[in-house]
């Protein structure tokens, strides 16, 4: 798979979404979390969002993955309108075509890293094996380790295998180095990379850390719920190149 | 097979909770064995009386007389209603046995010349039954044969109107009409000295000179028939026959005790396993909720990640059906096992020939049924909560608890009890209800052991009324028929007799408009020593001049006021009718009475000072003395020892409150371990962080135990005093739902059985609180701090 995804042809977006809006009520007041958003996510695309704390890219996020419903604007997966999908229409959205990273990897404790592979497998079509997944990410001598026996960075593996099992057409990580040291980091976004350089998945990488966005095709900043900025990256970094 | 990844993450889950879950499911499986066992009990009982009843045609009315010639039989049959007539001799005999201290009394009856008796068939447990014409020989029912030790082919020495014969046991057998074989007037069963036995009816003919004739008749009544229309109907026929008036099967005394009982046993079946299922179900809920709350951000992730809301329900019904599993089988096996121990306790008392404990498919189904609709109901709104939380919210952590300053901090308290107080006050001021809720349930099991043990208590205490106050005899004899007033001096010159008094009880049917009760009237002497009448309160209440004293609740049956007037019909001797105004009522535990002067029945029986029974006091150590002279006596049918009757009324009743006294120790400690094991389990994954937090900052492992250990406690001390209440509370239902005509036990309860359930509630929650208290000295300080909230 050809690692620059060329733009200049504009093939229809796998994602994307027209002035969302966002607003949370907290007590008496309302948060714009998100303010007229308009995004698209292009196939085999790694894309990082960029933003500080409070930004809305992890609301922007969640809206994508089908977890959370946004106050206005719409929001297309393919041809799908995802904003008229009720509650089970977007369950099996996310069953069939999402892979999440989180922050705090979500692994169940009292699951091995092979069973929790297999959370996803289970109920997946045409999954890979859970072991064929590890492998992927490097774990292949860890899967049968719970997640109190693994480190972060291991956990993080774990996860993304967990998330890339189903042959996700997307790929959503959500600060996947948030919770990591820097050598630990670099470690899960060369796994990141891989799978969208290897597998072509289309790749949403949101962090409030700069220097992850070399690795993107593309770079959107978000500031205060609205896109700020967006730029194509001309040629994007290997992980081992970046540092912060 | 390919178990899936979920499968797996349920049995972990379910190991790491097997504390909590072993707790509830023994509560749940306490909840099942009442159920199974109680309704078990209750439903083989009945069982087993319909079938005996039916197969043996226990009779539908009964009726004595004096003397009716047979043809009078025809007249019966054709009676409305009347589907089957038997008519028997019946006789009252004693029985002389060798080397029993107190005589031995029996009823003979009448076997048909030829084939089964049209009613009340005998159930032959060995022999056969007594030949046609066969002089010498007898079925014995089978309680007196084996507390004798006879057997078919011994003889039994019976005094068939006054003269000594030797019968020859041929049969040993079983009568529905004697499921309960009680001597009348007596309080309780006495297989040693009552006998019933059955002969030939031409032998009992010619020895009680009743050739061609009949003094009792029973009926089987066709289906839908008026068993009231029929009683008067053959009232009517009976009356020139001196017939004692016909009663239906409710009051035939065997049958009666029999659905008293049932009926108390109907009652505890509907009460107790509520209480565990209450509890299983709100335990269930807790550690459910508290399971979810936990594991908000996994089910965030199984819902990202693509699995339903159905699927994420079912996970967690599935942790339910854990519980339940264990909790059902365990109760199954415990409720059958303790089904068929107190049906044998039953089957001691009760006589059938098969009184087997049946587990029938829709007793066990319907207690599997609701268990499993109070656990999975109970689980519903839990799994509600985990089903409804939204991915994206679930993602984030709970927001903090929401605490406030209360009444204690207005109250300038919170200084007294410093920080570490004021944690344990804040946490349950901020769940009440969870506070209440447990309160209640551990309550639920203080009321049960308090429910199992005021039967004892009352009873102790009509003992002692019954002894000090108002039956204070010794022995109480009772003749054939009215004797002089002369015996009772004769009998008060006996040597070792302290005190003799003559006491007249006739049969009579008192009625007030269309309502209608058999009772016994009394007589009693102007200033009677031995038998008094003493209301509830303790209060002596005189016998009046005028008019007669009713037992209260005789008095509310017939709906009667001070100044009324009831019709007495005496149903034996001269049957005049009476009117007496109504003075009074007494307020007794046992039986329905009328009480008047002596001189009442003088005057409705035209003799003057005739006396049916004497009451006596004896020399302690001349009582086997006076009870040999009083067997000598051709009229006394029965001398009664009132300490022994007594005593045997209490050991009967103290097996069984044994049993129920360790039963509701055993259970309602399970509850109590259940609740407090669990709330502290919670408490402690709860808080883990704020105890560890504690600890880092350097209080001591007591220190933070006795947080932990005083929120428990608060339960348990609010638990005790309303257990305690409820408890009395439960016992006066109870005693208001079980039939009150025969017995009316005053609600007592002891201090001993209050202190009883406090301690054992106490001592459970102690227990299960040190077993949770352990984790605390493994706390992994530095781990629990990391944890991510």
């Amino acid at each position: 798979m050809n690692a620059a995804v060329d733009l200049s042809s504009q093939p229809k977006p796998v994602l994307s979404c027209r002035d969302l809006h966002k607003v949370y009520r907290m007590g008496e007041v309302d948060v714009r979390a998100l303010d007229g958003v308009d995004f698209s996510l292009f196939p085999g695309e790694l894309l990082v969002l960029l933003g500080v704390s409070g930004s809305g890219k992890s609301t922007l996020l969640n809206i994508l993955g089908g977890l959370d419903i946004p106050s206005a604007g719409q929001v297309y997966f393919g041809e799908e309108e995802l904003t008229q999908a009720d509650d089970e229409a977007l369950t099996l959205y996310r069953r069939r075509n999402v892979g999440f990273v989180f922050q705090f990897y979500n692994l169940i404790p009292s699951l091995t890293a092979r069973e929790n592979v297999a959370l996803v497998t289970d109920i997946a079509q045409d999954p890979l094996e859970p072991a064929e997944s590890l492998a992927l990410v490097g774990l292949a001598d860890r899967m049968d380790h719970f997640p109190a026996q693994l480190s972060g960075g291991e956990q993080q593996r774990v996860a993304i295998a967990r998330a890339i099992a189903k042959r996700p057409a997307l790929l959503l990580c959500d600060e996947p180095t948030g919770a990591l040291d820097f050598k630990t980091g670099i470690l899960v976004l060369d796994v990141i990379d891989r799978v969208n350089r290897e597998l072509g998945t289309s790749t949403v990488i949101i962090t409030h850390n700069a220097p992850i966005a070399a690795l993107a095709n593309r770079v959107v900043t978000l500031a205060d719920g609205r896109v700020q900025s967006e730029r194509v990256v001309a040629k994007r970094a290997k992980p081992s190149e970046i540092r912060w | 097979m390919q178990v899936s990844a979920l499968t797996r993450k349920l049995w972990r889950e379910a190991q790491s909770l097997k504390g909590q879950i072993l707790t509830i499911a023994l509560v749940l499986a306490g909840g099942i064995a009442c159920f199974i066992a109680l309704r078990g009990t209750y439903s083989s009982l009945e069982w087993a009386r319909e079938a005996y009843y039916d197969r043996y045609r226990f009779a539908d009315v009964f009726a004595s007389l004096e003397r009716a010639p047979e043809s009078l039989v025809n007249r019966i049959e054709r009676l409305d209603g009347v589907a089957a007539v038997q008519t028997r001799i019946v006789k009252e005999v004693a029985l002389p046995i060798e080397g029993t201290t107190l005589p031995a009394y029996g009823r003979l009856l009448s076997l048909p010349a030829s084939g089964s008796p049209a009613t009340n068939a005998l159930y032959l447990r060995s022999g056969r039954l007594p030949q046609r014409g066969a002089t010498d020989e007898v079925a014995l029912l089978e309680p007196f044969a084996n507390k004798n030790g006879l057997t078919v082919g011994q003889r039994v020495p019976v005094i068939l109107n006054g003269t000594l014969r030797q019968l020859r046991i041929v049969g040993l057998v079983l009568s529905p009409e004697f499921v309960y074989a009680i001597r009348p007037g007596a309080l309780v069963d006495d297989p040693r000295r009552y006998a019933v036995l059955w002969m030939d009816r031409s032998v009992l003919a010619s020895a009680f000179e009743l050739d061609g004739a009949f003094n009792d008749v029973s009926l089987r009544l066709q289906p839908g028939a008026s068993e009231a229309g029929v009683c008067a109907a053959l009232d009517r026929l009976l009356e020139p026959w001196g017939g004692d008036g016909a009663i239906g099967r409710s009051n035939q005394v065997s049958n009666r005790i029999l659905t008293q009982e049932l009926s108390q046993l109907r009652a505890l079946a509907g009460m107790v396993p509520m209480v565990f299922l209450g509890v299983a179900a709100f335990l269930v809920n807790r550690v459910l909720s508290r399971l979810i709350s936990l594991q908000r951000s996994e089910i965030a992730t199984l819902k990202a990640i693509g699995y339903l809301n159905a699927e994420v329900g079912r996970h967690y019904f599935a942790l339910v059906g854990i519980v339940l599993l264990p909790g059902a089988l365990l109760g199954t096996v415990l409720g059958w096992e303790l089904g068929r121990r107190v049906l044998g306790l039953y089957g001691d008392v009760f006589r059938f020939p098969d009184l087997s404990f049946r587990l029938s498919s829709s007793l066990l189904g319907s207690a599997w049924l609701v268990s499993c609709l109070a656990a999975m109901g109970a689980a519903f709104f839990a799994v509600r909560s985990a089903v409804r939380l939204a991915p994206a919210e679930a993602m984030r952590p709970p927001a903090p608890a929401h605490y406030q300053r209360g009444l204690f901090e207005r109250l300038g308290l919170a200084a007294a009890i410093g920080a570490t107080g004021m944690m344990v006050v804040r946490e349950v001021a901020r769940r009440p209800l969870r506070t209440a809720v447990s309160a209640v349930g551990i309550a639920g099991a203080v009321a049960l052991i308090i429910l199992a043990r005021f039967g004892s208590d009352s009873i102790a205490r009509y003992f002692e009324a019954t002894f000090r106050r108002e039956q204070r005899q010794d022995l109480s004899v009772t003749f054939s028929r009215p004797v002089s007033e002369r015996a009772v001096g004769q009998l008060a010159r006996t040597p070792g007799v302290i005190t003799a008094e003559g006491q007249r009880g006739i049969p009579i049917r008192v009625r007030h408009d269309h309502r209608v009760r058999d009772s016994v009237l009394v007589g009693l002497p102007e200033h009677s020593e031995l038998r008094r009448l003493v209301e509830h309160g303790g209060r002596e209440v005189p016998v009046p001049s005028d008019g007669v004293l009713l037992t209260k609740t005789l008095g509310q049956i017939l709906d009667v006021r001070v100044g009324d007037r009831v019709d007495l019909d005496v149903r034996q001797g001269k049957r005049l009718p009476v009117h007496p105004l109504v003075a009074g009522f007494v307020d007794e535990s046992v039986g329905l009475f009328v009480y008047g002067k002596q001189e009442l029945i003088e005057a409705l029986e035209r003799d003057v000072g005739a006396v049916s029974s004497v009451l006596l006091t004896v020399e302690p150590d001349a009582r086997a003395n006076v009870v040999a002279e009083l067997r000598r006596s051709p009229y006394v049918v029965d001398v009664d020892d009132v300490r022994e009757d007594i005593q045997r009324l209490r050991d009967m009743n103290q097996s069984i409150m044994d049993v129920w006294t360790v039963v509701s120790i055993i259970l309602g400690t399970s509850v109590v371990f259940g609740v407090v094991y669990n709330n502290a389990r919670i408490a402690l994954t709860a808080r883990s962080r704020d105890l560890a937090s504690l600890r880092v900052l350097g209080f001591s492992r007591r220190e933070v135990a006795s947080i932990l250990i005083w929120s428990l406690a608060l339960d348990v001390l609010l638990a005790i005093p309303l257990g305690l209440w409820l408890g009395r509370a439960w016992a006066h239902l109870f005693m208001l739902s079980v039939d009150q005509e025969t017995f009316r036990w005053e609600v007592i309860i002891s201090p001993r059985t209050y202190l009883l359930a406090a301690v054992v509630a106490a001592l459970a929650a102690a227990a299960s609180a040190l077993w949770v208290g352990r984790s605390l000295d493994r706390l992994d300080l530095i781990g629990v701090l990391k944890t991510r909230e």
